[in-house]
């Protein structure tokens, strides 16, 4: 049986089982999951490790707006990220001794991470594919420099430290309800509280992106990345949509910061490597572009899988980034050559990633046919 | 800033502008070609300081040897830094990029980040992630004095001999049988094939000869700073497409003009301390020079009434901007001339003088400012470069024409 046939049936198969039973069946382990650490069964590294997994679904989900659904390749992703988290260091550290509110603080880490958006989409997005990703590539490395180099406003390559817990209430309601009980889930700061923290909101986010998927919007975007021309004439403003696409992905990033710089307490742009962007982009192109629950298994895969090989194999940390990275990066290859829709594809992209360009197609067959005449002729 | 130093900063930059240059033609040759950036090509560069790093090396190559042996050393470090990465291009080309010819534009490019990574990795796997350094020779640490300055032979030798690079690719592509091939691909694949010619195997030659290239660049990048560390190539690869965007991509000398002025601007960018306001200046000059040279007298040129237009008026109008000290001045003093002419040699002249103006403001400038360097922006500069010229003028300054105009 040829691959290509294997890749086939498993498609097929994956594709009979109903959406809402992956979404079911995932997000009841994910609640299980911090349980068994309760219990004494797991350790709570391994919370951890769940903690920064959901961090990355929620990343992939918000590139997957860009790059699954509108078509856009954004390199430099993670900028957004570290817009959000250095938003939020900066107004929740003893750095500026500043401790605002949670939720304005996450909002706000959204709003400037969609305001860095706006201001790069809105010059470069009429570019090509190809240069639209070089350009975000550039913008990423340079927030990343000039993190780097403003070492008044961000300590520089040291980073922010000491960013103090989030507190879901005032300070004034969390002292008359005391620090016990239930009332102890208002401070977060413990890792099975960061998790469900961070569940939530990765929850909120899939729904709210998959409801957008299907809306007018969303129709938009797959309708731009198919076919542009085609999306324009048939009423679609191709600048707007972009543009949303682009901003709405950056504040997912910029909220992922946020949560990010809450639960790690410290930051620095050691985080925000060019890799980190390429780690995501990897995430997507395996679970499958424009697929919601391939997105979310590629996360998972990519981030927790690694780490329960390292503890099975017992390799030591360097080592084991060195064959980490050697793999996704043959898994891209991989990927894009011989299943370029991903784990678990999207219905639309699955057509459109085997389907060679019409118009393509046609020239071929013109140009075989001029050959076979030519040929006629020449016997004649 | 003396004279000295306004030389010597001046080769610092012609010597890596050249660097950027050998890289950044591997971008443009197979952009012309296959409309594809070649992401991984900054990858090759490095493995081709590697491999010549780690030649000298298994040589054991150093001063204590008669100058017929280092050369021979260095003859096989040369041989090698070309030979492994002409191999890997090839490779490359064929099992990533070949299959997924036709596809959609991020397809490609989403191969070759991943191909990138795994020539990354595999230099740590191969070598270990220190950086790997040379035995200091004579050769690298030897200068000659010029009136007073001192300059290294080994910049003067890596301008020289990717001059000699570059004069050797144009006359490939410009007068061989192969080059042709790669030209007539470039234009029209298809038509190329009914043609008779083998564009797979063009493609692959296209990849062979970038991929000499930068491996050369990585040899010649080795000898001259000592030491190069397994992500150089990122860096490196960056600001070789950078320059190559900036010369127009898909044009072989606008790769060379590009990547000299991106090596020359970063140059002077992290060693010269003007200051704020001069930097305003000098990026008004720029900007002045753009407006005077190409965007008014593109849009001048539309202002020709159909009869009147002739390659000679057109040619007319352009000289009488860009050559404004000469045609401008000279249209203006002719006893009777067209009315466009004159209206556009009046303008002209009055857009030079502005340029003249901060022409002169940067050059005191240049000349009280102090020297110091300062390398913590250096790579901002070239990403700034790189967005700022996709954002306003992604066809770059000589356009982006294909290998045609060489």
């Amino acid at each position: 049986m040829r691959l290509s046939e294997v890749t086939e049936r498993v498609s097929a198969a994956t594709a009979r089982v109903p959406r809402s039973v992956y979404a079911v069946g995932g997000l009841v382990i994910a609640i299980i999951f911090p349980l068994l650490n309760m219990a004494g069964w797991v350790e709570t590294a391994w919370l951890r490790v769940g903690v920064i997994s959901l961090l990355f679904v929620m990343l992939s989900l918000g590139l997957n707006i860009v790059m699954g659904e509108t078509g856009l390749l954004n390199l430099g992703y993670i900028a957004f990220f570290a817009f959000g988290a250095y938003t939020t260091a900066l107004l929740s550290s003893p750095k500026f001794e500043l401790r605002w509110p949670f939720l304005v603080v996450v909002v706000l880490s959204a709003l400037i991470a969609m305001v860095a958006g706006f201001v790069i989409g809105l010059p470069t997005l009429r570019l090509r594919g190809d240069y639209l990703a070089i350009v975000t590539l550039a913008f990423g490395e340079i927030v990343r420099l000039t993190i780097t180099n403003l070492q008044d406003f961000t300590n520089g390559p040291n980073g922010i430290t000491g960013i103090y817990s989030p507190r879901l209430v005032g300070e004034g309601a969390l002292e008359s309800l005391g620090s016990t009980g239930p009332a102890a889930w208002l401070v977060i700061d413990k890792p099975v509280e960061y998790y469900y923290l961070v569940l939530v909101c990765v929850a909120v986010t899939a729904v709210l992106i998959s409801n957008l998927k299907n809306s007018r919007i969303g129709r938009a975007w797959n309708a731009l990345r198919e076919d542009e021309l085609a999306a324009v004439s048939a009423g679609i403003t191709a600048s707007r949509a972009k543009l949303l696409s682009v901003v709405l992905s950056a504040g997912i990033a910029g909220f992922a910061g946020s949560l990010f710089a809450y639960y790690s307490n410290v930051i620095s742009p050691e985080s925000f490597l060019f890799m980190q962007s390429v780690i995501v982009v990897c995430m997507v192109v395996l679970g499958g572009m424009g697929s919601i629950p391939g997105v979310i298994l590629g996360a998972i895969v990519l981030q927790a899988l690694p780490q329960v090989i390292r503890q099975a194999a017992g390799a030591a940390r360097s080592e084991f980034e060195v064959y980490r990275m050697l793999i996704f990066g043959i898994i891209i290859v991989v990927m894009v050559i011989f299943r370029p829709e991903g784990l678990l594809p999207d219905t639309l992209w699955r057509r459109e990633a085997h389907e060679v360009d019409p118009r393509e197609q046609e020239k071929t067959r013109q140009s075989l046919f001029d050959l076979e005449e030519g040929e006629k002729d020449l016997e004649v | 800033m003396s004279l000295d130093h306004i030389v010597s900063v001046t080769i610092g930059g012609l010597t890596v502008g050249m660097i950027y240059a050998l890289i950044a033609l591997g971008y443009t040759m197979v952009y012309g070609v296959l409309k594809f950036i070649n992401f991984a090509h900054g990858e090759v560069f490095t493995i081709g300081g590697y491999v010549a790093a780690f030649t000298l090396l298994t040589l054991g190559v150093n001063d204590g040897m008669s100058a017929l042996a280092v050369a021979g050393c260095l003859l096989a470090a040369v041989v090698a830094s070309v030979l492994v990465p002409m191999a890997i291009g090839f490779l490359v080309e064929r099992i990533a990029y070949r299959p997924l010819r036709g596809r959609a534009r991020i397809i490609p490019l989403l191969s070759a980040i991943g191909v990138s990574i795994v020539m990354q990795q595999s230099i740590i796997l191969v070598f270990g992630s220190k950086p790997v350094t040379i035995p200091t020779l004579a050769l690298s640490s030897a200068s000659i004095v010029v009136g007073g300055i001192r300059i290294r032979v080994l910049a003067l030798i890596i301008i020289v001999v990717s001059a000699v690079l570059m004069a050797g690719l144009t006359y490939l592509v410009k007068s061989t049988r192969i080059g042709k091939a790669m030209r007539a691909t470039s234009q029209d694949m298809e038509a190329a094939e009914m043609m008779g010619i083998d564009t797979n195997k063009t493609i692959a030659f296209t990849f062979i000869v970038g991929s000499a290239l930068a491996g050369i660049g990585g040899f010649l990048v080795i000898m001259y700073y000592g030491s190069l560390k397994f992500d150089a190539g990122f860096l490196y690869g960056l600001k070789a497409f950078t320059a190559a965007v900036l010369g127009g991509i898909g044009n072989i000398p606008g790769a060379v003009v590009g990547a000299l002025v991106l090596g020359m601007t970063e140059t002077y960018g992290v060693s010269v301390d003007l200051g704020f306001l001069a930097w305003f200046v000098v990026a008004g000059l720029v900007l002045g020079l753009y407006v005077q040279m190409v965007r008014i007298p593109r849009r001048r040129l539309q202002h020709i009434a159909e009869d009147r237009r002739t390659p000679e008026y057109e040619r007319n109008l352009l000289n009488v901007y860009r050559l404004t000290p000469y045609h401008g001045v000279k249209t203006l003093l002719a006893e009777r001339t067209d009315a466009l002419l004159s209206v556009s040699a009046e303008h002209a002249v009055r857009l030079m003088a502005g340029n003249i103006f901060l022409a002169v403001v940067a050059a005191v400038m240049f000349v009280n400012a102090n020297v110091r360097i300062d390398t913590r922006w250096q790579p901002v500069i070239a990403f700034v470069v790189l967005m700022v010229i996709l954002m306003f003028r992604p066809s770059g300054i000589l356009g982006e024409a294909i290998t045609e105009k060489v």
